[in-house]
C-alpha cells in the first residue's frame, strides 16, 4: 500500500466542540502539506469521501485525508468523477461578487452562505478544492477572475500553512486577485458550534461595502 | 492530620465518603452537559480521594503556589474528577460543577490553564508524565524544595511511548519526589486494554525502567495511603503505584462493562447515583484539613532575563548562527532564572556552551525529543524559569503533538532547532529541517525567528526569552558573514532593509541562509545594473507586513521569496498571505522543491534552487 491513510476528526463546527483544544486538529493541513510529494485530501461529502480512499490507494507517496465528526449533507452524485488536483465549482454566476473556497465543513457553511446571500440578491461562486496538495490553480484563478478579483477561504483549521495559505501562494503570481483568508486564530474552547455561518455571512456582507 | 500510613477509622471512612462524592460529582456534572467520561472518573475516586484529601500538602486557596505539592492529571479525560476534586477542597462552589463543557465555563473538557489549578493542559495522552519529571527535577534540584508532584496516568495511555521516556529520565536522575499513579482500569476506548489486568507485567515494566514500585487496590483507601506513604521514604527512586482499578466502579451493570467509554450514563444515572450516594455515611461537610505545605519556595522575576552585554562581532567574519545561540544562550543564563534543556545534540546545537557556564541549570534529555519537550514545559510552569530546548530542527518534529499542547498549556518554553534545511550538507535529508517553519508557525500564539546572522541570534534569544507563548529559532549549521551592527536594535515582527533601490526590479526576501544568497544576488545583478532590493525579515511569525507591501509597491510589485525550506506553509506562503488583501503585487515563491540528498552544503544550495545564481536568473526572467 503506497499511501497512509489518516483520519482526523474536527469538533469545532459540529455538533461535538465540547471535548476542546487538546481533541482539535488545527494544524494538520500545515504538517501534511508540508511533507515531500505527500497528497492532501480533504473531501466534503461522503461521496467524494470514498473517491478519496479510493484515489489515496492508488496515489504515490503519503496521503492524507481528513474526516469529519458531524454529519454533512451528500452533494455529489454517486457517479461524479473526482481527481487530484481537480476542484469542483459547486456554484457559478456570472454576476458573482466573490469566489469563496470551503472544505469539509466550510464547503457547507459556504454553501448555506450561498443560500443566505442569494435571497438578498447578493451571488458568490462557491469552490470546493478536493485536494489541498495538489491545488487546482488554473480552476481557482479563472473563478476569481470572473469575480471581481476576489477570494475568500474558510477553513476549520489555524491561518497558517492550510487551504488559505495554499490558495494564496497559488495565486501568488497573479496580479489582481486578493484573498481574504477565514480561519480559526483564536485558542478554542470546549462549546457547541456557533458563530461560524454568521461570521462568514457579515464578512461578506462587509467586503461588498469596499 | 498527620500523614501517616496508618488511618483510623474515622480517617477511612471520611476519605471513602470523599471518593463517593467525588464519583456523584462527575456523574452529575456529566449528565448536566450530556458528555464526557465518567466511568473514567469512577475508577480514579479513591485515588482522588486520598491525594487531595490525605496525601497532598497545598494551599487550597492558592493552587498554585510554588512550594505546594504538584498535581498532574495526564489522563486528561477524567477532568470532571479533578474539578470535583477542588471544588470539594473548597476552591469553588461545588455546584459550579454542573457547568462543565458550557462555552462559557472555563470547566473544560480536559483541563487547560484557563483553570487557576490547571498547570498544564491534558487530554492529547502521554505528556503529563513527563511535565511532571520536570516539576520534580526543578524541587529537586534547582528548588532544592520538599514540594512532592503526583501524576495520575491511564492503562491505556501507557501504550504511548513518551510514558516510558518520561520514566527512563525520572530515574536516571532519581527524582524520589515523584510518584506516577497509573489507574489500571483494564478497559480503554473501544475495547479492553492490551494487560488489561495483567499486573505483573506492568511491574516488571516499572521496575525495569527504575521505579520503586506497588501494586495496589486502587479502591482501597489505606492500601492507597500506605503506599503513598511509603514512596516518601524511598531515596534516589521515583515511585510508581500500580492502582488496580474498575472502569465504572460503584455502579451496578456498568462497573468492569465494555461500551461505557466517553459517554453519559444517561438513563442509568439515576440508579448508579442512589447507589453510590447511599454509601456515604457522611452527608454534610467533609471536616477534612487539608494540609499546607511547610516551607516557601521563592518566586523568579523573569522580566529581567536579558543579555548582560551586547553581541561583539565584527563585521564580515563568519560565524554561523548555531555558534551565536550557545554564546547568547549562556550569557542569558548569567540570570540564575534561565534553564537550558537538549537531546543529546548539545555540541551541535551549541547549548553546550551553556551546559560548561552553568552546569546546575542545564538538563540532559538524552536522545527522546518528546520528553524533553515535557520536562521544559514543566521546568517553565508557574514562571518559574525561563526556558530554552534545543534539538536538530527536524528532530523537534516528533514532539510536535508536545508542542502542539504546550500552545493549549500557554507555556513560554523556547525551542531553537539547528541543522535547518540542505544547507546542513552530507549528513543527508534524514539530518535536514525543511518543515519546521510550517510545523512552528502553525502553533497557536508562536513566535518564529530566523535571524540571519549573529547579531541578530544574540538578539532573537534574548526576545524570546521574555516573549510570552512558545518561540521558535531556526539556526543553521555553515557560518555565514555577520551583516549587522552589534547595537542594531531588533524587534519581533520588525523586518530589516538590507538593500533599498529606487529602481529595484523586485524585492527579494530571505531568510538565515537564503538571506546571504540574496545578498550575493544583488551584488552579482548590481554589476550588470539591476537593482534588488533586499529584506531580512527577522521573524516569520509575526511577519513584517507593512515593510513588504512598501518595498514590494516600490519595485513594480515584485516579490521574490528564497527559502532552505519546502514550499508549503514557510517563508514563501508567510509572504503570499500577508500580501494577498492586495492586488498588484505578485510573488514568486523559491524553495527545495524536490527530495534533498547528501552534499556539500554550496551545491546542494544551487542544486536545489536557492542559490544566489537561481535567484539571478529568476530576477532576470521577471
Amino acid at each position: 500500500m503506497p499511501s497512509a491513510l489518516l483520519l482526523r476528526f474536527l469538533a469545532i463546527i459540529g455538533s461535538f466542540g465540547e471535548d476542546g483544544p487538546s481533541q482539535m486538529a488545527l494544524e494538520d493541513l500545515a504538517l501534511f502539506r508540508s511533507v515531500h510529494g505527500s497528497t492532501v485530501f480533504y473531501p466534503s461529502d461522503a461521496v467524494s469521501m470514498e473517491r478519496a480512499v479510493e484515489i489515496a490507494a492508488v496515489t504515490k507517496g503519503i496521503c492524507f485525508i481528513r474526516s469529519s465528526r458531524p454529519a454533512t449533507a451528500v452533494i455529489f452524485d454517486n457517479d461524479e468523477k473526482f481527481e487530484a488536483g481537480k476542484a469542483k465549482v459547486v456554484f457559478r454566476h456570472d454576476d458573482a461578487k466573490a469566489t469563496v473556497i470551503g472544505v469539509g465543513i466550510t464547503l457547507h457553511e459556504a454553501i448555506e452562505a450561498h443560500d443566505l446571500l442569494a435571497k438578498e440578491g447578493i451571488h458568490i461562486n462557491v469552490i470546493d478544492p478536493f485536494t489541498l496538495k495538489p491545488i487546482d490553480k488554473d480552476t481557482i484563478i479563472q473563478a476569481a477572475k470572473a469575480s471581481g478579483g476576489k477570494i475568500i477561504t474558510v477553513e476549520d483549521h489555524y491561518p497558517q500553512g492550510g487551504l488559505g495559505e495554499a490558495v494564496s501562494s497559488a495565486v501568488a503570481g497573479e496580479t489582481g486577485i486578493s484573498v481574504k483568508i477565514m480561519a480559526v486564530t483564536e485558542l478554542p474552547r470546549s462549546g457547541p458550534p456557533r458563530y461560524s455561518l454568521i461570521c462568514l455571512v457579515s464578512v461578506q456582507r462587509r467586503s461588498w461595502k469596499q | 492530620m498527620a500523614a501517616t500510613f496508618k488511618l483510623d477509622a474515622g480517617q477511612r471512612q471520611a476519605l471513602e465518603d470523599v471518593a463517593n462524592k467525588l464519583r456523584v460529582d462527575s456523574i452529575e456534572s456529566t449528565q448536566a452537559s450530556g458528555s464526557g467520561h465518567p466511568t473514567t472518573c469512577m475508577s480514579a475516586a479513591e485515588i482522588m480521594s486520598v491525594l487531595f484529601f490525605h496525601t497532598m500538602k497545598y494551599k487550597v486557596d492558592v493552587p498554585k503556589d510554588p512550594a505546594n505539592d504538584r498535581f498532574i492529571m495526564s489522563k486528561g479525560h477524567a477532568a470532571p474528577i479533578l474539578y470535583a476534586a477542588w471544588a470539594e477542597a473548597g476552591l469553588f462552589p461545588v455546584q459550579n460543577l454542573l457547568n462543565l463543557r458550557k462555552i462559557d465555563s472555563d470547566l473544560e473538557g480536559h483541563p487547560t490553564p484557563r483553570l487557576s489549578f490547571v498547570d498544564v493542559a491534558t487530554g492529547s495522552l502521554g505528556q503529563g508524565l513527563s511535565v511532571a519529571a520536570g516539576m520534580a527535577y526543578t524541587g529537586k534540584y534547582l528548588d532544592k524544595a520538599d514540594y512532592r508532584t503526583y501524576c495520575l496516568l491511564g492503562d491505556g495511555e501507557s501504550a504511548e511511548g513518551s510514558v516510558w521516556e518520561a520514566m527512563a529520565f525520572a530515574s536516571y536522575y532519581k527524582l524520589d519526589n515523584l510518584v506516577a499513579i497509573f489507574d489500571v482500569n483494564r478497559l480503554g476506548q473501544s475495547q479492553p486494554t492490551a494487560l488489561q489486568h495483567d499486573m505483573d507485567t506492568y511491574r516488571l515494566r516499572c521496575e525495569a525502567f527504575g521505579f520503586n514500585t506497588y501494586i495496589v487496590d486502587g479502591h482501597s483507601i489505606d492500601d492507597l495511603a500506605k503506599a503513598l506513604h511509603a514512596a516518601t521514604t524511598v531515596k534516589d527512586k521515583p515511585t510508581c503505584i500500580l492502582a488496580k482499578t474498575f472502569k465504572g466502579r460503584g455502579a451496578e451493570g456498568i462497573e468492569d462493562k465494555e461500551g461505557w467509554h466517553g459517554k453519559a450514563l444517561g438513563a442509568k444515572a439515576e440508579a448508579a447515583l442512589a447507589e453510590i450516594k447511599g454509601r456515604i455515611k457522611n452527608q454534610g461537610a467533609h471536616g477534612i484539613t487539608i494540609n499546607a505545605p511547610s516551607g516557601a519556595v521563592p518566586v523568579h522575576d523573569l522580566s529581567a532575563v536579558k543579555l548582560p552585554s551586547p553581541p561583539a562581532y565584527k563585521k564580515g567574519d563568519k560565524i554561523a548562527t548555531r555558534v551565536a545561540y550557545g554564546t547568547a544562550l549562556t550569557k542569558l543564563g548569567e540570570n540564575t532564572s534561565v534553564v537550558a534543556v537538549d537531546a543529546e545534540t548539545k555540541n551541535s546545537t551549541h547549548a553546550e556552551k551553556f551546559m560548561k557556564a552553568h552546569p546546575d541549570r542545564f538538563i540532559e534529555c538524552f536522545i527522546a525529543e518528546q520528553n524533553m519537550a515535557g520536562v521544559a514545559m514543566g521546568c517553565a510552569c508557574r514562571d518559574r524559569a525561563v526556558v530554552f530546548a534545543s534539538a536538530f530542527a527536524c528532530f523537534l518534529s516528533r514532539a510536535f503533538d508536545q508542542i502542539r499542547m504546550g500552545a493549549i498549556s500557554q507555556t513560554n518554553v523556547n525551542f531553537c532547532g539547528s541543522h535547518c534545511g540542505v544547507s546542513i550538507g552530507e549528513d543527508g535529508p534524514s539530518q535536514m529541517a525543511l518543515e519546521d517553519l510550517a510545523l512552528f508557525r502553525s502553533v497557536h500564539g508562536s513566535t518564529v525567528f530566523y535571524p540571519s546572522d549573529a547579531v541578530s541570534m544574540e538578539r532573537a534569544v534574548e526576545i524570546a526569552a521574555v516573549t510570552k507563548g512558545i518561540c521558535f529559532i531556526r539556526s543553521s549549521r555553515p557560518a555565514t558573514a555577520v551583516i549587522f551592527d552589534n547595537d542594531e536594535k531588533f524587534e519581533a515582527g520588525k523586518a530589516k532593509v538590507v538593500f533599498r533601490h529606487d529602481d529595484a526590479k523586485a524585492t527579494v526576501i530571505g531568510v538565515g541562509i537564503t538571506l546571504h544568497e540574496a545578498i550575493e544576488a544583488h551584488d552579482l545583478l548590481a554589476k550588470e545594473g539591476i537593482h534588488i532590493n533586499v529584506i531580512d525579515p527577522f521573524t516569520l511569525k509575526p511577519i513584517d507586513k507593512d515593510t513588504i507591501i512598501q518595498a514590494a509597491k516600490a519595485s513594480g510589485g515584485k516579490i521574490i521569496t528564497v527559502e532552505d525550506h519546502y514550499p508549503q506553509g514557510g517563508l514563501g506562503e508567510a509572504v503570499s498571505s500577508a500580501v494577498a488583501g492586495e492586488t498588484g503585487i505578485s510573488v514568486k515563491i523559491m524553495a527545495v522543491t524536490e527530495l534533498p540528498r547528501s552534499g556539500p552544503p554550496k551545491v546542494l544550495i544551487d542544486m536545489f534552487g536557492i542559490s544566489a545564481k537561481k535567484i539571478v536568473e529568476a530576477v532576470k526572467a521577471l
